[in-house]
């Protein structure tokens, strides 16, 4: 078995004709990649070169504190199977998974990975960091979990923080984030990293991230907050296919009612569409089956930052947690509006009676001096 | 030597190894063993490495949105935390769900189920018995022959197809970028499968990673996504529609028959693939019986899957409930989780601390604060561990105990349960596998019995899938369309204060979460796992849990290649995640309780 | 009697807070054409907005006339309140355009003196007057010097806080890409996500509402009680004044 990836590297194309795929099927899954990752034409023979020559690139996954479901939506990709992605387009070096070694044979593959591909690995996070109890929230190798992330971190070509967890924090660093839960890119401050949000994010939108990087060999264009712009430029609302009823004014206004049945808006019943970046209402989910908001839930707005603590997730206006206050802006608005009005009232009455007052003083004087005057 | 209270020989004077990270888990896990000069582990030590601390993220949040709150416990048994939390919701509120809600989450359920189980067995698990690197020698047309004999029925079978996926192993292994199978104890002589099954089961491996995409589907229809699907508490958030104007957009023809298809590729692959290959495998592997554990001592079952909507009586549970203690299989006992006797949780080694030593409390009453201390015999320092020491506190995993006594659950314990209380169903399967395999009931008792058991139950989850699609089917027929209940959705509607709890059997365990209620807000939440119960550090009786019990007396081909630890932790398919996890600090009194 | 007394003697700096003086008079030019049809024009646009905006937030009950590629009442409903978000926008840089150009009441919207310790003195007894501990109002010619603080909070601040939100949630719906994005998308990590600004934009709104309800009353209040016009001012822009004894 040769030591080194450079001795006989396995691209993609050799996997794809060795399983008996031609030339010409090969060019169709080009053009087909293509279309996916929305190009056009002139990227076919460019995608086709890069799968021709390309070695695998090597890829090192961490679990911090997390759930895994990112993990889980990974081997849910329809296109590219999950399957082909770690046996063809990359190679998934040290993922604690998915692995067959455990304890020290497992530390030795990380140690290893790092030395060898230094600088030109890929780092997928999944989870992050508890700071809180010296770290010791989570422990890999009866060390704390972030200290391995930044060493791993350091060597890497580009860091990609899976789902809202190692973008933002997620649940557990929900208020009052008892374990210090922290964003990866709050530990590591000198790599870009490109935030792959969502609790989970859309399988395709994992796999069409990485299988981009290692196409073009580079990182894809990524918005003001590092989500990459090919899939989380647009919310779910831009694209939804009850927009229609929103604009209408139709609105699921119970569960199960009327309108739920006729597939009406669901903005009355919480739906975060309108303010969720993300690719659900286009590529939706599990090879298009549905979406949230197709199979009647609203969108509780997994792939933004903070979403936790944004009031019910069936609120329309929401809650002002990050003021302290148990009370929605409504609630506040109206309040504030009554007291004032009350106040204005009040006011107004002791104005008038003032003013009355006054004119029966300024009366009185004025016949007193008439009087006087007489 | 120590015997412990559940009838261990605990002996730590031979060779201690440590392994971290325990991999192919949900979550992070260590473990720590010592051998003897024979190679026979005669300690084990199970600590759960993380903590995340949902329950008190949960405090004085919204109760309908717990469900989304604690289903992001785990991943990997996706939506099941989720109905557990709506079931505790609907508890406290006294909010009955319609009949429709009942089948679409039962279908939900067992779907979970099947999933979870064929990615344990064939991702999570495979690699303890099934070496790829062996199957580079498998004649292709001899695993084709094999493939016929153990399941005629399975269309994948030619020897080209296997070939196929012998050469792109062959080119993957050449590439010399090996990764996930890089660094695996492909020459451990505990590998016994012939290269021919080795083949086989990894080709396998690849079906069923296609599969489950599938598999998953049913989640996608009914609750929007996967993993995570979207739950309801009072119903399911997905209408029916079935011949309405606006149909299309809601639970209709469509939908129900990619529901059914789905359906039945679960049962086809539990029939053609999964069952056949754990058999095939398990008769390799037929005279290593060891791991059987807590097992044929002490099993606990909540029981899940009730045949109408809103009755949890143990009778009309299609997966059983009850409780074995004592190895006394003649006597299954009843399980209420409401009874403060019964479900209580201890700390005193694990990282929290209850102020008092020995003292046991039941989720509703809980208490919690953490405490990470290591004990004065550990090794390393506390922020590098090299070993624990397992007489202070080691774990960051609860050690929760029914009646004081340290519990089994999962597929095997429900099994157990099942055969004990004479459940058809699952006496029919026990009997049926055993009769095939030419093997003692004492066999079911081993880290095998609770692979094979979990096996069994996802094909029984098969048909109950399909069961209660029909039914669901069956009950729109007759006109019933209903999918919540909303009288109880606002707020106001509610009690000042109320508390309930919620039970499933999780893919891992009987899972439970007990919520309180107070003016409108979560007051206090608990979940007890089924990693909790499995993955249980020791008592201050000194009982030891499910994974270390397991562990207790298994040779070791090669002490320093933990294949045979891995092999029975991971039969267990611990689920890290899950089980760490803690108590809201506060543990009033209600003044008022309500309870329907 | 008219008098136009523009430009006062002793200028900005003698009457930093316009006050009226002592010289005689009854009458004042104060408030120009643009900033009178700006004041209303300005006022109908928030009229128009809050309403819009209230619905937004929490919409009517569903109407289920016709199928909805035929309906688009919540459509208009928010394209009426962005367009009086338009009319808003472009009417404040007009009227801060006229604060440059016009006469020096134009200008005390956008400001007012901190550091001039006889300004809050002004204050003060503008409080006692309304706390009904002064005996007789003081006559000015712009503003109250209290009023002037109300309106550079909830009228200035507040506006550009409403336009910056407003557009940042409005080119969320331009899309990244386009100018209005990159001009106002950075209000949307800053606040933490799009959510968030959708709150503090309605929170703007109930800020504002609060103001327009004092100001209603006060506006009338004062027509009545004070030595001055104050509603007829904003219509024909001419502060009369009802006594000629000096302040």
């Amino acid at each position: 078995m040769p030591d080194t990836p450079n001795d006989r590297i396995e691209t993609f194309y050799e996997v794809m004709r060795a399983q008996g795929i031609s030339r010409r099927s090969f060019m169709k899954y080009c053009t087909l990649t293509a279309t996916a990752l929305g190009l056009g034409p002139a990227f076919v023979p460019k995608i086709a070169h890069a799968m021709e020559t390309k070695p695998r690139t090597p890829v090192i996954w961490l679990h911090g504190l997390e759930c895994t479901c990112c993990s889980e939506s990974f081997i849910r990709s329809g296109h590219p199977l999950a399957k082909d992605v770690i046996l063809s387009m990359i190679s998934l070096d040290y993922d604690e998974l998915l692995m067959a070694p455990s304890g020290l044979a497992a530390q030795a593959v990380l140690e290893e990975t790092i030395a060898k591909y230094k600088g030109n690995y890929i780092l997928a996070v999944e989870g992050n960091p508890p700071l809180n109890e010296d770290g010791m929230f989570c422990i890999s190798g009866g060390k704390p979990f972030v200290d391995k992330l930044k060493r791993v971190a350091k060597d890497a070509k580009a860091i990609i923080a899976w789902g809202a967890c190692a973008s933002y924090g997620c649940v557990q660093a929900a208020s009052p984030n008892p374990t210090q839960a922290t964003p990866i890119h709050k530990v590591i401050t000198d790599k870009p990293i490109i935030k792959v949000p969502g609790c989970p994010p859309i399988a395709e939108v994992m796999t069409g991230v990485i299988t981009y990087m290692v196409t073009f060999d580079r990182m894809p264009a990524l918005d003001r907050q590092g989500r990459p712009l090919m899939f989380y430029s647009q919310r779910i609302h831009d694209k939804c296919y009850r927009r229609p009823h929103f604009d209408a004014g139709q609105f699921v206004e119970n569960w199960d009612d009327e309108g739920a049945r006729k597939g009406y808006c669901l903005y009355k019943v919480g739906c975060k569409g309108p303010t969720t970046y993300n690719a659900c209402s286009t590529v939706r989910w599990n090879e298009g089956v549905s979406f949230p908001i197709q199979s009647g839930h609203g969108c509780i707005g997994c792939s933004e930052d903070g979403f936790w603590d944004q009031g019910s997730f069936y609120d329309r206006v929401t809650d002002i947690t990050k003021f302290g206050v148990e009370a929605n802006a409504d609630r506040v608005g109206l309040a504030a509006a009554g007291v004032v009005g009350g106040a204005v009232a009040a006011h107004a009455a002791l104005s008038a009676l003032r003013r009355a007052q006054q004119k029966a003083v300024g009366q009185s004087n004025a016949a007193k001096a008439a009087k006087e005057e007489a | 030597m120590l015997e412990t209270p559940n009838g261990y020989m605990m002996d730590k004077s031979g060779r201690r190894i440590v392994i971290d990270p325990v991999t192919r888990i949900e979550g992070h896990m260590r473990c720590e063993i010592n051998v003897d000069e024979d190679g026979v582990i005669r300690n084990a030590v199970s600590t759960g490495t993380m903590w995340r601390g949902l329950e008190v993220i949960l405090k004085g949040r919204d109760p309908r949105d717990a469900w989304a709150f604690t289903e992001r416990i785990c991943g990997v048994c996706t939506g099941t935390h989720a109905l557990t939390s709506v079931r505790a919701v609907e508890d406290a509120l006294g909010i009955a769900i319609p009949e429709n809600a009942n089948s679409i989450r039962n279908i939900m359920q067992l779907n979970l189920q099947i999933h979870d189980h064929i990615v344990h067995f064939y991702h999570l698990h495979a690699l303890d018995w099934v070496n790829p690197v062996n199957a580079l020698r498998a004649d292709p047309k001899a695993t084709s022959e094999l493939q016929q004999m153990v399941s005629p029925a399975h269309p994948l079978s030619s020897p080209g197809y296997f070939r196929d996926v012998q050469n792109r192993l062959k080119k993957f292994v050449e590439s010399g970028q090996l990764g996930i199978f890089k660094n695996g104890y492909w020459d451990n002589p505990a590998y016994r499968l012939p290269p021919e099954a080795d083949l086989m089961a990894t080709t396998h491996y690849l079906e069923a990673l296609d599969l489950q995409r599938e598999v998953a589907k049913i989640h996608t229809i009914f609750g929007g996504k996967n993993p995570h699907p979207n739950w309801l508490v009072g119903g399911v958030p997905c209408p029916i529609n079935m011949d309405g104007v606006g149909a299309t957009g809601a639970i209709n023809m469509e939908r129900l028959n990619l529901a059914s298809s789905i359906i039945d590729k679960c049962i086809e692959f539990n029939n053609n693939v999964y069952i056949p290959d754990v058999i095939a495998i398990g008769n390799f592997y037929r005279t290593w019986l060891h791991g059987g554990g807590l097992s044929s001592q002490a099993c606990l079952a909540y029981g899940d899957i009730p045949e109408n909507a809103n009755d949890f009586s143990a009778g009309q549970l299609h997966l059983p409930r009850g409780a074995i203690i004592n190895g006394d299989l003649s006597q299954v006992h009843d399980v209420d989780p409401r009874d403060p006797e019964q479900v209580q949780e201890f700390v005193d080694h694990s990282w929290y601390t209850y102020g008092q030593p020995g003292r046991g409390l039941h989720p509703w009453d809980g208490i919690s604060e953490a405490q990470y201390v290591l004990g004065p015999n550990a090794k390393g320092t506390r922020t590098d561990i090299k070993e624990l020491d397992e007489a202070a506190k080691y774990s960051w995993i609860k050690a929760p105990r029914w009646r004081g006594h340290a519990m089994e659950v999962g597929p095997l314990a429900r099994y157990v349960v099942g055969y004990a209380k004479g459940h058809e169903d699952i006496k029919d399967q026990v009997d049926g596998l055993l009769r095939t395999m030419n093997l003692p009931l004492e066999a079911v008792f081993s880290t095998l019995g609770r692979t094979a058991a979990r096996a069994l139950e996802s094909e029984y989850c098969g048909r109950l899938q399909k069961y209660f699609f029909d039914k669901l089917v069956a009950n729109i027929r007759n006109g019933d369309t209903h999918t919540a209940n909303v009288e109880k959705w606002d707020p106001k509607t509610w009690p000042k204060e109320a508390k309930g709890v919620g039970m499933t059997e999780a893919p891992r365990g009987a899972l439970g979460h007990w919520i309180r209620i107070k003016d409108g807000r979560i007051e206090n939440y608990q979940c007890v796992v089924p990693t909790t119960w499995n993955g249980s550090p020791r008592d201050l009786q000194g009982n030891i849990g499910a994974f270390e019990a397991s562990l207790m007396n298994t040779p070791m081909e090669r002490p320093d290649e933990p294949v045979e630890v891995l092999r029975t932790l991971h039969s267990f398919d611990p689920c890290l995640a899950c089980s760490t996890h803690v108590m809201s600090p506060d543990g009033d009194e209600l003044t008022t309780v309500r309870v329907r | 009697m008219n008098v136009h007394s523009d430009p006062e003697p002793g200028g900005d700096l003698a009457t930093p807070f316009h006050k009226a003086g002592t010289h005689k008079q009854t009458s004042v030019y104060v408030y120009e054409a643009p900033v009178r049809i700006w004041h209303w024009i300005n006022a109908f646009a928030i009229l128009v907005l809050c309403v819009t905006g209230y619905f937004i937030g929490r919409p009517l009950p569903s109407f289920t006339g016709a199928e909805a590629t035929y309906q688009f009442f919540f459509g208009y409903l928010r394209f009426v309140h962005f367009a009086a978000g338009m009319v808003l926008t472009v009417g404040f840089f007009g009227r801060l355009y006229w604060a440059f150009v016009g006469n020096h009441h134009a200008r005390q919207l956008f400001t007012f003196p901190f550091w001039s310790r006889p300004f809050w003195t002004e204050v003060w007894f503008e409080i006692r007057w309304y706390l009904f501990m002064a005996k007789e109002p003081r006559k000015y010619e712009g503003h109250n010097p209290l009023a002037q603080l109300a309106m550079f909070f909830f009228i200035t601040v507040a506006t550009v806080f409403m336009i910056i939100t407003g557009f940042a949630l409005y080119a969320e719906g331009q899309g990244q890409g386009h100018w209005m994005y990159r001009a106002f998308g950075w209000v949307i990590p800053l606040a933490g996500n799009s959510l968030d600004v959708h709150m503090l934009h309605r929170m703007g709104m109930w800020a504002i509402v609060v103001f327009v309800i004092v100001h209603i009353y006060v506006a009338v209040r004062e027509d009545i009680m004070s030595r001055q016009s104050i509603i007829s001012t904003m219509v024909s822009g001419h502060r009369t004044f009802k006594d000629d004894r000096p302040d």
